[in-house]
């Protein structure tokens, strides 16, 4: 009897949760279905570059992209300069892969290139048009003969020297500073009521890496060899350095955990005299800071002397398709259509000046130089783009260097980060911290 | 054995066989894929590479990074739980007492262990902002400085400033632990000592803090493993900086994973990391139950 019973429950039990597992399975099958069962394509895009402006107009694009291909949806996906590393990596090593990277910088894009993770660029750079493209436009992304690892959205100026017109004529600085003498007296002059001399940056950050390699360059010197041999054991880097650590004092306190973000915004909201960012400037005095809008402008960063050339650090954002993403064809569609005039337009507007088109069919179309601040700064939007069409950055140093696919994990490790910080803030002995520095990147050009 | 008994024991095996597989599949499993891993130098982002055996264990022994990262995190750990705990019992206590609003301040209390990391650290590094940051204008105005300070940039002031934020956020924990328990002390033990002539401190040290013992207990072992493995708001609030001298462990475990793409190295730090606590662990317990043998003797 009681085994009946029992066996009668258990049965009756299993028959309740069967019946509840099935049900449950039955009305859950719909959902979890793949967005591609159902007709429907989702093509996701990430980008670091996520200013509400930009992602207005990246809306647009999506928006437009959509109604162009009924039945796909674009999933938009920010990440950030910092972040994308690990976010990559992770998305790589899981197989869960974004359709479409934006906005990276080109070495990243060289990096992924040469481990094979990225798909061939030729068709999107086809689609877009190769006599579009300013000359030479997508040779850093030939890595490989005849094959692009990815194309160019922009250019960007990202080490231009921002001042204010109205300190400097305070201060008796008749001109823009042009070697690191002249810089250092301006910024000294400058500093007072509060206001300090310059944003330059001092973290363990890749702001700060990126940044020191281009007063490497201002230096007359250079991280590697054509060959790319390390090369920092020279007057040029501890030139260079020596510099840095004096621009200290002319930095607020707080510079020594500095990003782009604080750098842009000390320099904006007039707590520095200097600064040293791209055009983003603009639009970000425009909308926070209008005080001082007509007393800013830019010039080329500064060298140690007139003979050497101001190096401008470009970092080439690119777009980029990761090995493995889904939907191949239609991503290259939503690639080649990110550079339709109307969205592009409407991308780079989205901050005139920070990112510099990459089409010269876009820079002489009227509805590109239709922008209140790509008027009133022409001058200065003139230059960044005459500067960016001539950068470089560590992926690629100068016409003669071949790419550098370790540069992204350089700057990752942080080894001029902290070789500023060892010498700036720790006091450590200078040639002690580049014999390290030298070795690390030893390392992982190795590695 | 009889087939009743038989069939008993097979049905306690099924019964106990799913807990067994979900332990497999969330302990051992990661467990295991961790020092496998760490045998290996691998790509992080494809996931190959190559046999390399205790190569990364050795690079870590002659590494100056892994010793001062550990030395680090040993330091923050230990700094900032002895603040937890002292802040934790001390609030404990104030909240313990018939006050006005003691139910809106036992909850108000709570609010930094639930806010999100992030939000505190953004809060936080707000405050300690060198151009717009309270922390300094409150000094400047009161002549205690003459130049911002800056808090996060520099040594001993990075260390400081974490220790402080992680001591402010995870503090709430000791409270909720050491307030439930100081709610169930009999009340006669305080009449008696009191009777005996206790002064508040005497009866502080006599009586709370021996029947704090065993919640205190289990209070330190968590939140030493939970601190000993902080990541978030130590790389959110200074990156590691200056240099390496706030960077722990975890921190270093994410720079070899996806900074420098090194999985192995980066298995290798977490696996050291995971050996480290347990050898805390270990000790600790064994003189907790030492300390608590001899109490009972």
């Amino acid at each position: 009897m009681v085994d009946h019973k029992d066996r009668s429950t258990s049965l009756s039990r299993r028959a309740v949760l069967a019946g509840i597992g099935g049900a449950g399975l039955a009305a859950a099958a719909p959902a979890i279905r793949p967005a591609s069962a159902q007709g429907q394509v989702t093509l996701r895009w990430w980008s670091p570059q996520n200013a509400p402006a930009q992602r207005a107009a990246y809306n647009f694009q999506i928006e437009s992209f959509q109604q162009a291909n009924p039945g796909v949806r674009v999933l938009y996906e920010p990440t950030s300069d910092e972040g994308y590393p690990a976010q990559l990596a992770a998305a790589f090593s899981s197989g869960q892969v974004p359709n479409l990277v934006t906005h990276l910088p080109s070495f990243a894009v060289s990096n992924y290139w040469q481990r094979g993770l990225l798909e061939a660029f030729n068709d999107v750079i086809q689609a877009v048009g190769p006599q579009n493209y300013y000359e030479g436009a997508n040779r850093i992304y030939e890595i490989t003969q005849g094959q692009y690892a990815g194309t160019g959205i922009g250019n960007s100026a990202a080490n231009m020297m921002w001042l204010r017109k109205d300190l400097m004529q305070q201060a008796g600085v008749a001109r823009a500073p042009e070697t690191w003498d002249e810089l250092r007296d301006a910024a000294r002059r400058m500093q007072r009521g509060g206001i300090f001399g310059a944003p330059l940056p001092y973290a363990r950050n890749s702001m700060t890496s990126l940044i020191f390699i281009c007063f490497v360059h201002g230096a007359g010197g250079r991280i590697f060899t054509p060959d790319l041999q390390v090369d920092i054991n020279n007057d040029a880097f501890r030139n260079a350095l020596e510099f840095y650590r004096s621009m200290r004092e002319l930095c607020p306190p707080g510079a020594t955990n500095y990003s782009w973000g604080e750098s842009l915004t000390a320099f904006v909201s007039g707590a520095t005299a200097t600064g040293i960012y791209t055009g983003r400037v603009l639009a970000n005095v425009a909308a926070q800071n209008p005080r001082i809008a007509d007393h800013v402008t830019c010039a080329p960063y500064p060298t140690v002397s007139k003979s050497v050339a101001p190096w401008t650090f470009n970092d080439f954002p690119s777009v980029m398709i990761p090995k493995g993403a889904a939907n191949l064809e239609m991503t290259k569609r939503l690639a080649a259509h990110l550079f339709r005039a109307d969205g592009y337009i409407r991308q780079l507007h989205a901050a005139p000046g920070h990112v510099l088109p990459v089409l010269r069919t876009i820079s002489t179309n009227p509805a590109y130089l239709e922008n209140d601040l790509i008027k009133k700064y022409s001058a200065e939007v003139d230059l960044m783009a005459r500067s960016a069409a001539a950068g470089h950055n560590l992926g690629w140093e100068t016409p003669r260097h071949r790419p550098n696919t370790k540069a992204g994990q350089i700057i990752a490790s942080h080894a001029f980060a902290e070789c500023v910080q060892r010498v700036v803030i720790n006091g450590d002995n200078v040639a002690t911290v580049i014999s390290d520095t030298q070795r690390r990147l030893e390392e992982i050009m190795r590695s | 054995m009889s087939r009743l008994d038989r069939r008993y024991a097979w049905l306690g095996v099924l019964l106990i066989a799913p807990t067994v597989l979900i332990f497999c599949m969330v302990i051992v499993y990661p467990l295991v894929s961790a020092i496998y891993l760490s045998l290996f130098s691998i790509f992080t982002p494809t996931l190959t590479g190559h046999w390399v055996g205790f190569a990364n264990y050795a690079d870590l022994v002659g590494s100056h990074e892994f010793w001062r990262s550990l030395f680090n995190t040993a330091l923050w750990t230990v700094l900032t739980l002895v603040l937890q705990i002292a802040l934790g019992i001390a609030m404990a206590l104030m909240l313990h007492q018939n006050m006005v609003f003691r139910s809106l301040a036992r909850s108000l209390i709570l609010f930094p262990y639930f806010v999100s990391t992030v939000v505190a650290v953004l809060v936080w590094r707000w405050l300690f902002n060198d151009l717009y940051g309270i922390l300094n204008h409150l000094m400047l105005w009161a002549g205690m400085f003459s130049a911002p300070i800056d808090w996060l940039g520099t040594m001993p002031n990075a260390l400081a400033s974490i220790v402080l934020v992680g001591a402010w956020k995870y503090f709430p924990f000791v409270v909720i632990a050491v307030l439930a328990r100081l709610q169930s002390i009999p009340e006669q033990l305080y009449e008696a000592a009191t009777i005996d002539g206790a002064g508040a401190w005497s009866r502080f040290t006599d009586v709370t803090l021996p029947q704090l013992r065993e919640v205190l207990l289990v209070v330190v072992l968590l939140r030493a493993i939970w601190d000993f493995k902080e990541f978030d708001l130590i790389y959110l609030l200074t990156g590691g900086g200056p240099v390496i001298a706030t960077q722990t462990l975890p921190r270093m475990v994410y720079k070899a994973a996806f900074g420098l793409n090194q999985m192995g190295r980066a298995a290798a730090v977490a696996v050291s990391m995971m050996l480290v606590m347990l050898a805390f662990m270990v000790v600790y317990l064994r003189i907790a139950s030492r300390r608590e043998r001899e109490g009972r003797a």
